[in-house]
């Protein structure tokens, strides 16, 4: 039996058992799976040979301790991809739930503690050994990163473009710069970029001058 | 009865206080702050009214010097009456603070000024309805015109009104501001400084600070730019309500020549230079006038009195140094304020700071910086004044570094009159080139030695407009008081040390002390040590008393090509004059101002070694 359709099984039985309170019967599981109902009896056996559940005896599926932690680790990591990919990333849930339930088999449960890690607060983390210095440079602990990642920055469009401030990362976060209006939701248009990365925008009929370090930490959807 | 002016930086608010106050404007340092406020006094009606202009500012809670001062105002001292100062076109972003004033309820009066420009571009203001949002009076003005400006003190006087409405914050915050209140027993606007990390009750901040993180960790965001958020979203949807937009004509935008790196940057040139050269032109006329005025007109009578010895030397050092204080404060000093406090007025100088981030970066600088550095062509002692603008420690440190190399307007006389006049004019650039050099090299090994972090410029550009000639002169004014201040009673004290310790002949055992430096390592004449230790209460001053002691106002005669132009580069190089010293010790800590001196020092001495022994 391949690892991932054992996940599955186990994952299946506890959501199932979480949701309604009871355990699943192989008629649930089937449904839930797509898979047909004499296959799913034979595979609730394999995996009761391996000691991962138990049948009961008016027919439900009952998962062991051992069963019970491998279903909760996959569980987990459903719940972290799933966040990424819609959260961070920006797809819609429901494709974002489909693409975790493929990825939940083969990723390392390294990736998923970073993930989730990162999801808390995400800073960008340098890699292990050079931990000394995290790069945070806002005060009051608002997120720390330093580029705007799959998001684009002020500094990648050109003069006369009409933007949106997405979000304000580590150096950005200055307070004049809100206070000049440069917030979320807030329109921009570039009204100058020197070849050197000075930038011009307008913000709410006034114009404001900025440096490129502080122009690359604006991330900003551009509207069509 | 005390009323204060408040808004936005380039709101039209000095303008307004200028035209309420006329004349008989005290300005006084407001305690605890670098910052000086103006205050003025009016009589109406029989009942006499302190008027007091606050600084501009873009928001009530940040910690710049400017906002810290205007919070602690409306905290502490409060005003009877608050003029709100809006710039009406560019209502949104002003409503902004408005939104923050009306949390300190304090009586007040809104004021939309420049209400011509906002018609001009087609922005038709329903100040009625601002009113009724409010619920307070709103008054349009257009101070440059004079319009209503006269509508202003008898309203806010009558029918001054706390605003009735807040801001909505998002449910957390609320959630946060009323837990506080209750826990605390704290009043919701200081709850809302405590949530952003400010403000000055320490266990509150405390208590504060836990909530704070909590909610940042649920919205990915910080307090400070949620709640700034809300504002903005708030006086965005007023401004929809107050604000109609009819289509705008095209106007022609000076902008698209003067930010573009090609002309501008040449403009930008051009405009410096000719800055520097009408200040360097007329500060020479006037210069001459006045100390002609004073060999001619004072130096002799008092001579004449026949004073004992000693009283005579100490009168001659004090007037010696109010002719040199004069001589130079108000012919290159004051002119090249005006100039400036002309640049400034028009919006320029804000386009100069963005054409020369770039650069200015390279430096470990930004933008800004540059103001402090054209200011200090000018004079060394306003330009490590305005080095506030610079938010870090660090930007400071290096540009106060670099500020007492730029060569000021007397520096610029010593080349002048020294080396332009006996060497040649080649050699009088030459040194200019080194100094720029010196400064190049200077700043890239500071900004590689300080420590901190270097953050960029943000800065509001201003529409480009007319500068208002009495604003100009109002603000020159200021800032030759400023120097004044600080620059003549040192000059009169030095003076007069250096007056006494030449009577009791220190002066000749300190010039045999120095001879094995100013005579072998630099191959100058004995008694020009003399005349660089003067050089360091006006720099000007190496250059008058080297002619003195030469015995000859010629010095080509008495010493060599060489000679001169170590003695020049020396005397520019080494130890800024002591006003600049002295700024530098109030306002960077005595630190800097003996690392500054002591690297000047040593620049001055290094290179006038290396030239006197290549050119031998």
């Amino acid at each position: 039996m391949r690892t991932s359709l054992r996940e599955d099984y186990l994952e299946a039985i506890l959501i199932h058992t979480g949701r309604y309170s009871h355990p699943p019967t192989a008629q649930d599981l089937s449904e839930v799976l797509h898979i047909d109902k004499g296959e799913v009896s034979a595979h609730l056996r394999e995996l009761a040979d391996r000691g991962d559940l138990r049948l009961s005896d008016d027919g439900r599926i009952v998962l062991t301790d051992q069963g019970t932690t491998t279903g909760k680790q996959i569980i987990k990591k459903h719940e972290t991809l799933q966040s990424f990919l819609s959260e961070i990333l920006g797809m819609d849930r429901s494709s974002a739930s489909d693409e975790a339930c493929r990825i939940e088999h083969a990723v390392s449960d390294e990736t998923i503690d970073r993930l989730g890690d990162y999801l808390r607060s995400p800073v960008i983390q340098p890699p292990a050994g050079d931990r000394a210095k995290p790069v945070h440079s806002c005060p009051r602990g608002h997120q720390g990163h330093t580029s705007c990642g799959y998001a684009r920055s002020l500094m990648d469009y050109e003069e006369g473009q009409r933007l949106i401030v997405r979000d304000i990362l580590g150096r950005g976060c200055s307070k004049r710069l809100l206070d000049l209006g440069v917030v979320p939701g807030q329109l921009v248009v570039i009204k100058r970029k020197l070849r050197n990365g000075s930038i011009v925008v307008q913000v709410k009929d006034c114009a404001v001058a900025l440096s490129p370090e502080n122009a690359s930490a604006i991330c900003v959807e551009r509207i069509p | 009865m005390k009323i204060a002016l408040i808004g936005n930086p380039g709101a039209g608010k000095s303008l307004i206080f200028n035209q309420l106050t006329g004349l008989g404007v005290e300005v006084n340092k407001y305690p605890g702050s670098a910052i000086e406020l103006e205050y003025g006094n009016v009589c109406y009606k029989n009942e006499k009214i302190e008027l007091v202009d606050l600084p501009g500012i873009y928001s009530l809670d940040g910690d710049s010097e400017e906002e810290v001062l205007v919070r602690r105002f409306l905290e502490k001292d409060g005003a009877d009456s608050l003029i709100v100062v809006l710039d009406a076109t560019k209502l949104e972003r002003n409503l902004y603070l408005l939104t923050q004033i009306a949390e300190y309820s304090l009586p007040m009066v809104v004021v939309v000024n420049m209400i011509d420009i906002a018609e001009s571009q087609g922005l038709i203001i329903d100040t009625a309805r601002l009113a009724t949002i409010f619920g307070t009076e709103v008054l349009p003005t257009a101070a440059v015109l004079g319009k209503n400006i006269d509508r202003i003190l008898p309203l806010a006087l009558s029918s001054s009104q706390s605003p009735v409405l807040g801001v909505p914050y998002d449910h957390h915050i609320e959630a946060a501001l009323r837990s506080l209140e209750k826990t605390m027993g704290t009043p919701r606007r200081k709850n809302l400084l405590a949530l952003q990390g400010t403000g000055d009750d320490a266990a509150l901040r405390d208590s504060a600070g836990s909530i704070a993180t909590e909610i940042e960790q649920r919205h990915q965001m910080s307090v400070g730019q949620i709640i700034a958020t809300n504002r903005h979203n708030f006086a965005r949807s007023v401004a929809a309500e107050v604000v109609k937009q009819s289509p705008e004509k095209k106007r022609f935008d000076l902008d698209s020549i003067l930010t573009r790196a090609f002309p501008g940057i040449p403009i930008l040139f051009l405009i410096l230079f000719s800055l520097l050269l009408s200040v360097f032109v007329i500060g020479s006329w006037m210069e001459s006038r006045i100390v002609g005025g004073f060999t001619e007109f004072i130096l002799p009578p008092f001579a004449a009195l026949g004073l004992h010895p000693l009283a005579e030397r100490i009168g001659y050092s004090v007037l010696v140094a109010m002719e040199a204080g004069l001589g130079i404060a108000f012919p290159f000093v004051f002119t090249f304020y005006l100039g400036l406090s002309f640049l400034e007025d028009t919006g320029y100088m804000t386009r100069a700071a963005f054409l020369a981030d770039r650069s200015m970066h390279r430096l470990g600088l930004h933008g800004e910086a540059i103001i402090p550095m054209v200011i200090g062509f000018g004079c060394a002692v306003p330009a490590v004044m305005s080095l506030r603008i610079l938010k870090t420690r660090r930007e400071q440190t290096i540009a106060a570094f670099l500020i007492i190399l730029v060569p000021c307007s007397a520096r610029t006389v010593v080349v002048a009159g020294i080396v332009a006049a006996f060497v040649g004019i080649i050699w009088a650039f030459s040194i200019y080139l080194i100094i720029f050099i010196l400064i190049i090299i200077t700043a890239i090994v500071m900004s590689r030695l300080t420590p901190g972090e270097q953050f960029g410029m943000i800065v509001e550009m201003p529409s480009l407009r007319k500068p208002r000639i009495q604003l100009v002169i109002r603000k020159s004014w200021l800032r030759i008081k400023e120097f004044l201040f600080i620059a003549m009673p040192l000059l009169i004290v030095t003076s007069v040390f250096l007056g006494l310790f030449q009577y009791f002949g220190v002066i000749d055992i300190f010039q045999s002390l120095v001879a094995p430096i100013t005579v072998s390592l630099l191959g100058l004449p004995e008694y020009a040590s003399t005349a660089l230790l003067f050089g360091i209460f006006r720099k000007e001053l190496a250059f008058e008393t080297l002619a003195v002691l030469s015995g000859t106002a010629d010095l080509g005669s008495v010493m060599t090509g060489v000679q001169l132009y170590t003695f020049a580069i020396v005397s520019i190089l080494f130890i800024p004059c002591i006003s600049t010293v002295a700024v530098l010790y109030k306002q960077l800590g005595a630190k800097i101002a003996i690392l500054t001196s002591a690297y000047s020092l040593f620049l001055g001495m290094l290179i006038g070694v290396l030239i006197s022994l290549l050119m031998k």
